[in-house]
């Protein structure tokens, strides 16, 4: 026995998982158990899916009754309101609506009328969050969890891997990771699982490699969604406040403790101007790469690309 | 991530301690049993000073020493089953205060010492039986103890649940024992030929994780003791055969995680209707290193004397003792505990320094002349089956 993969497809994107194992038993309920969180979370928050939580409080938007929620997803408001009030305001779950007037695949550029017609919808502070239920206020108003899930997603995985026993293993859904422990037959003296981090444009290349010790990698892109007109570039990040995509940066991954803490602040990052986005990446404490509109690196891992990626 | 992490920023502690809450990274304290087969084996000493010749008629004398053999399997039976085997040797020999007079030459009292009279051995089985579910475990133990003069059996039930949020814990316990006290018989009389004590007591608990780096628990607990509670061999010892015990706690723990380490602080107030009061406060810090765990610790420890203690009985009261440990004290222990784990084994040693002093109390008492200062240090071995 030792390294075992297993490849499956969840939350729109192609996932993978690695682990290292004695016991084939063990190790295919450890498998089966970290899929089937993936695949709880993803039926419970996509948005896609109508019989989701996250649809039935979107359905509920302006009908005057709150909407029950259990104590998960009431901590992951509570997380997304952490996020939110660390970014003034440019994280938001209410602003998945604005995606109504842009259409990335049409390359027609919305006019301000239409932004403006959804600005109303978009507004965090709206939310009325109770003990036990949730409520958006005007009917159209949308909570997209999109942002955050996923890399939870990965953590909660990474959670029921070891809770089957596994004592290394490492969860990638499209991206976003979450790894723990020592993979078997590292190199004595490192830690933690290879892993690449991807070029934005050509996809097959790493842009660096680190070594993903206890803890999360999250990236944060915009160049697979976005529009080029008269010659400006208008990606798919848009700020909550102007409706507009914003100025910022291309990639932007980040290292944490905890996968959802890498991806919020990767998102945050995205949401902010270039030069900002850079000071304040610098500044969090964190592990990071960033890649900007010339496809310059910057941050604390642009060194680690003389690791082997995995 | 290590080259940073002195820069941890607001942001960064926001985050991280908000997305703490989250049901996903409270998993990894969901109750299971442990997952591989432990056995141990340890070996500790425990020394009482000599008492002086100032305190003691007779000259300077030696005081207890007890040596303690330990065994202990810990070992998983299923996938929600844990049973537990400690088995304990005792050796104990020496002199303790056999009763309190007053010296003739100075106006104050000295200690009438037994002889090293006392040979003793001690053995105890205990047996736990942990049951664990998802949102808890409960446990049921029996101890028994058997020496020369004092047989004890006793049972205990505990239980504890996590609330669904997994931050707060609720436990409780309820113990009962049956001891029978038959003192050895030799040159001094005992207080009682054959006897018997029965102890009941219960304890409630909470434990909240208050973020991710800092948890705080309270408890509160209520024994009572019922029967010949007497010291047999102390010459004037003469107690009330019933006691009623409380006691609340405190503590607090804080992790860091630069350096790798904890801080322990707990408090404890005890009182019972002895008249009995007393005051602890433990400080422990647990530094880790990569596989080595260094734990220097101190303890302040204060108590209020007993109603009816007095080194010398003047006064006529229905019970009397002059035993130093229902006097009034104070006392710090201080000491280090260390361990190191090598693969599969693990070693640990540790020392404690105990003194005593009545003016180091925050009570006012009688000084007794008995008050004992001691070590305590030992070592273990103990193995997992991975």
């Amino acid at each position: 026995m030792g390294r075992i993969e297993h490849r499956f497809k969840a939350m729109g994107g192609p996932c993978c998982l690695r682990l290292d194992a004695n016991d084939d038993v063990m190790a295919k309920r450890a498998i089966a158990a970290a899929v089937a969180e993936v695949v709880r979370l993803e039926k419970k928050y996509s948005r896609y899916l109508d019989d989701s939580l996250t649809s039935q409080i979107n359905r509920a938007a302006g009908a005057g009754v709150p909407v029950p929620i259990d104590h998960e997803t009431s901590a992951l408001l509570s997380y997304a309101n952490t996020v939110w009030e660390e970014s003034q305001g440019l994280f938001d779950l209410t602003s998945g609506v604005l995606r109504l007037a842009w259409d990335f695949k049409s390359g027609r550029c919305p006019n301000q009328l239409e932004i403006d017609a959804l600005l109303p919808l978009v507004g965090w502070d709206l939310v009325q969050r109770e003990e036990g239920s949730v409520y958006l206020p005007r009917a159209g108003m949308e909570l997209d969890f999109g942002g955050c899930v996923k890399e939870y997603a990965a953590d909660s995985a990474a959670m029921q891997l070891r809770r089957s026993g596994v004592t290394s293993g490492l969860i990638d859904l499209a991206g976003d990771m979450a790894a723990f422990g020592t993979p078997q037959g590292n190199v004595s003296g490192t830690s933690g699982w290879p892993v690449g981090i991807r070029h934005p444009v050509e996809k097959d290349k790493a842009v660096a490699g680190v070594n993903l010790p206890e803890g999360g990698l999250a990236s944060s892109g915009d160049y697979e969604r976005c529009l080029h007109i008269d010659g400006k570039r208008y990606g798919h990040i848009l700020h909550p406040h102007t409706g507009w995509p914003v100025q910022g940066l291309i990639a932007v991954s980040v290292l944490a403790a905890q996968c959802i803490v890498a991806g919020s602040s990767a998102t945050i990052a995205m949401l902010k101007p270039a030069d900002e986005a850079l000071d304040w990446l610098d500044n969090l404490g964190l592990p990071w790469l960033a890649i900007d509109v010339d496809l310059n690196c910057h941050g604390s891992l642009v060194a680690s690309q003389q690791l082997s990626p995995g | 991530m290590a080259s940073r992490q002195d820069d941890l920023n607001k942001t960064l502690v926001a985050l991280t301690s908000s997305a703490f809450l989250l049901p996903a990274y409270q998993s990894a304290m969901a109750d299971a049993p442990p997952e591989f087969t432990e056995i141990g084996t340890r070996y500790s000493k425990y020394k009482e000073d000599d008492i002086s010749a100032k305190k003691a008629f007779g000259g300077r004398s030696e005081r207890y020493d007890i040596d303690v053999a330990q065994f202990y399997l810990l070992a998983p039976v299923s996938d929600d089953w844990s049973v537990a085997l400690d088995v304990s040797w005792e050796d104990m020999s020496g002199a303790s205060p056999w009763f309190v007079g007053e010296s003739i030459e100075a106006d104050d009292a000295k200690v009438i010492m037994s002889g090293a009279s006392i040979e003793d051995t001690r053995t105890e089985v205990s047996v736990t039986t942990r049951y664990y579910f998802d949102s808890g475990n409960a446990g049921f133990n029996y101890t028994y103890s058997d020496e020369d003069d004092y047989e004890s059996k006793a049972l205990s039930l505990d239980g504890s649940i996590n609330s669904e949020d997994g931050l707060t814990t609720y436990s409780a316990a309820v113990s009962a024992s049956d001891d029978d006290i038959t003192p050895t018989q030799g040159a001094y009389p005992t207080n009682t030929l054959d006897a018997t004590k029965d102890v009941r007591s219960a304890w409630l608990g909470v434990t909240q994780i208050v973020s991710k780096r800092a948890l705080v628990r309270f408890g509160l607990s209520y024994t009572y003791r019922d029967g010949f509670l007497t010291d047999p061999y102390k010459y004037l010892d003469d107690r009330p055969d019933e006691r009623k015990e409380w006691t609340v706690s405190a503590g607090y723990r804080y992790f860091l995680e630069e350096p790798n380490a904890a801080l322990h602080v707990d408090y404890r107030y005890f009182d019972d209707d002895w008249g009995i009061a007393s005051q602890t406060v433990d400080v422990a810090w647990v530094q880790t290193f990569k596989d080595t765990t260094v734990s220097p610790f101190i303890r302040y420890y204060s108590q209020d004397e007993a109603d009816f203690f007095s080194n010398i009985d003047y006064e006529d009261t229905d019970y009397f003792s002059d035993d130093y440990r229902l006097s009034a004290f104070g006392a710090f222990s201080y000491g280090l505990r260390l361990s190191h784990e090598i693969g599969n084994w693990s070693i640990n040693a540790d020392a404690e320094r105990y003194q005593t002093d009545e003016s180091w109390g925050v009570y006012g008492g009688e000084e007794s002349p008995g008050l004992v200062e001691f070590w305590r240090y030992g070592v273990g071995l103990n193995y997992a089956f991975k």
